[in-house]
């Protein structure tokens, strides 16, 4: 059951090699990320009865936990969501001649090869593996962000493969360090193992580790976009087709931000407390909000806002992390899945404001509401729930990190938490807001959405985020907090 | 047998300062080769007595994988991209080689106070050869700053690749197989990659030099 999911990708991608209609690719996209969406579904259910899924056939490489069940969720929900997208907007995109139409089938095998090595990396329990996974994801995915093969574009993927390389490759000697400090401990079989490294952390050497959380902090959070390693990421963002944007803010941070907590979870076991990876991930984090706030409030371009934003919002999970209690680590995962639904769901009407103006300019742009009744509206409110405001679901989350902290009693850091939150508040309601009012100059442009069926997509990610602000089921609550036990330590 | 590999630790700190001291492409991309056929020979040796000992060859089969990747294929690709870039450049560094070098000499004092402070890494004979092999990765780093040409920064990222693969092979006797396999896999695809966007640079701006790549800001 689980390596289906590692197998329909594959076979997606090989299917794609094979047909030559344009129609064609598409359903095969839409089939394969709806046959991913329904093994996802069993496998949360056997997860949540059974707390995990464990194979024994291939050296028993394959892991599922409550953790990497949520990652996974939101990377099969948005691979779904954006493979509807992808068929109007790049249908547009051919019609408006940015996109030649056999590069079509170039997108489709890119995008699954993406979703595979993202796949990959959240479910095997080998850390060596995961590495090789989330090095992967660079690989597949700098040609989507080169996609339209313009200037700037090749410059953003050219930025994107040499910083993320680079990134990559001292998390790997995170990795080594990190096997290095189980010598001694861990049986051969078991090297690198990720609930073996787990279960005997208290005997590991405790200094080499401490090295290795360095270098993979640094490493991976390379790929989660934070300050000050997060420079390709505006660029990656800004220039990449907007489906592929949401993936990157949606998924790919996250996946990376998952390989940081596996190995902060180990760092804190074999110390005791989380003092030491508490430090360096508050600092990281409150220096990647500062840095985000700083850039929000000049930005002129939305899409490189949105990007900066996402810088934002893995900082405050790193902080939630780094403060490593109950509460604040429920908070984190919340998070997680709050942002990753709401960021993408902004990606994806900026896609459709691009598309209408032909522009990423803010100030070229005015009178969105009027031209694009629907994604408009769902772009302004989703700057709305981006922000933080109630009744939306990154309220909640917030509010319980906010929480989290304060009850740690380090006042300080609270405050300085929510000033920062406060400006990119204001920031965003300073630079954006203007878009939505007043009359278009352009007489050429006309009014109604084109690409209906993504259209749908934005307005239902807009319902859940709404509904879940206000009501979060059961299941959810009891999946996050399987999650954070795993994390903490029972 | 860790004479040896002491002495092979050194000359691959050495090749690092040969390439920081070259000046023209083709030369690092020999200086290059010349780098990854020592890092085979210490698995070559450790394969070799790992075989002996425990009869295990899977060092060994890593050992031909870094012949046939790193010694053969992959500067054989990258002399290709540098034929067919049309725009020849000679001067492609920053500061002066003897600036370039003394700064070098600084990486390699640096990783050795960093590393002699760590617990469970100083007492062991591992600990010349660590420090020389992380020296590698550092000097790797320096390289991709202080060089302007997009090749000469794909050359500083094979030369981080190389330090992690040796620092890994001579601290630990290796990754498991299977990870060591993926990693060279990646390294592979990366590097045809990173060519394939030269190409396209070369292409779009005339050049391959990436101050041009400056478009984006903010």
């Amino acid at each position: 059951m689980g390596l289906l999911l590692l197998a329909v990708p594959v076979l997606a991608v090989l299917l794609l090699f094979i047909f030559k209609q344009n129609r064609i690719w598409h359903i095969i996209s839409l089939s394969a990320s709806s046959f991913l969406l329904i093994i996802a579904a069993r496998l949360t259910r056997n997860v949540m009865l059974g707390g995990k899924v464990e194979y024994s056939y291939l050296g028993g490489f394959f892991y599922l936990d409550a953790l990497s069940m949520i990652v996974l969720d939101i990377v099969l929900i948005l691979g779904f969501i954006v493979s509807i997208y992808s068929i109007g907007y790049l249908q547009e995109e051919i019609k408006q001649g940015k996109v030649a139409a056999g590069k079509l089938r170039h997108y489709y095998m890119l995008m699954y090869s993406f979703i595979f090595t993202m796949v990959l990396a959240l479910t095997v329990k080998n850390m060596g593996i995961m590495w090789i996974a989330i090095e992967a994801t660079t690989l597949a995915s700098a040609f989507l962000v080169g996609f339209y093969n313009e200037k700037k574009a090749i410059e953003a993927a050219w930025k994107y493969v040499i910083i993320c390389s680079v990134g990559i490759a001292i998390a790997l000697l995170g990795i080594i360090l990190l096997h290095l400090s189980s010598f001694g401990v861990l049986a051969s079989g078991r090297f690198l193992d990720w609930t073996a490294l787990y279960d005997n952390a208290k005997s590991l050497n405790s200094s080499i580790l401490r090295l290795a959380f360095i270098f993979i902090l640094v490493g991976f959070g390379t790929k989660a976009g934070l300050a000050p390693m997060h420079t390709w990421l505006p660029d990656a963002h800004s220039q990449a087709p907007s489906p592929i944007s949401a993936l990157l803010s949606g998924v790919l941070l996250n996946s990376a931000m998952y390989g940081i907590i596996r190995t902060a979870a180990i760092v804190n076991h074999n110390q005791g407390n989380s003092i030491y990876t508490g430090r360096l991930l508050i600092g990281i984090g409150i220096l990647s909000i500062a840095t985000a706030a700083v850039f929000i409030l000049t930005q002129k371009d939305y899409k490189r806002l949105l990007a900066y934003s996402s810088i934002e919002h893995m900082g405050i999970i790193a902080v939630a992390i780094g403060i490593f209690t109950p509460l604040s680590v429920f908070g984190a995962l919340l998070h997680m899945i709050n942002h990753s639904l709401t960021k993408s769901m902004l990606f994806l009407s900026a896609g459709n404001i691009l598309q209408k103006y032909n522009t990423k300019q803010i100030s070229q742009i005015k009178g969105v509401l009027k031209l694009l009744p629907f994604s408009g509206t769902a772009f302004l409110l989703g700057l709305f729930a981006i922000a933080g405001t109630p009744p939306f679901s990154i309220f909640a989350s917030e509010l319980s990190i906010t929480v989290s902290i304060f009850d740690g009693k380090s006042i300080w850091l609270g405050v300085i938490f929510v000033l920062l939150l406060a400006i990119v508040f204001a920031g965003i309601a300073v630079t954006l807001f203007k878009m939505f009012y007043g009359n278009h100059d352009q007489k050429d442009l006309k009014a109604g959405e084109t690409n209906i069926a993504g259209t749908v997509c934005i307005l239902v990610l807009l319902t859940v985020i709404t509904i879940t602000g206000l009501f979060m089921p059961d299941g959810i609550i009891e999946l996050i907090n399987q999650a954070q036990s795993i994390i903490i330590g029972a | 047998m860790s004479d040896f590999l002491d002495t092979l630790s050194v000359l691959i700190l050495l090749s690092s300062f040969v390439l920081m001291a070259n000046k023209r492409i083709k030369s690092y991309i020999e200086t290059f080769r010349i780098q990854s056929l020592l890092i085979a020979l210490v698995a070559g040796i450790m394969g070799v007595d790992s075989l002996l000992t425990e009869g295990r060859f899977d060092i060994l089969v890593v050992c031909l994988l870094i012949i046939i990747l790193k010694v053969i294929y992959i500067p054989a690709l990258l002399h290709r991209t540098y034929v067919n870039v049309k725009y020849k450049v000679e001067k492609d560094f920053i500061l002066n080689i003897p600036i370039l070098i003394i700064v070098c000499c600084g990486l390699v004092v640096f990783s050795y106070f960093t590393l002699a402070t760590v617990d469970g890494l100083n007492e062991s004979i591992f600990n010349i050869q660590f420090v020389n092999s992380v020296s590698v990765i550092w000097i790797g780093l320096f390289f991709m700053i202080s060089r302007k040409k997009a090749i000469g920064q794909i050359i500083g990222f094979l030369v981080i690749e190389n330090g992690l693969y040796i620092t890994a092979m001579l601290s630990t006797q290796g990754m498991p197989f299977i990870v060591d396999l993926g990693i060279s896999i990646d390294l592979l695809t990366a590097v045809m990659i990173m060519g394939l966007m030269v190409f396209r640079i070369n292409e779009k701006f005339d050049s391959i030099d990436t101050d041009q790549l400056n478009n984006l800001k903010g």
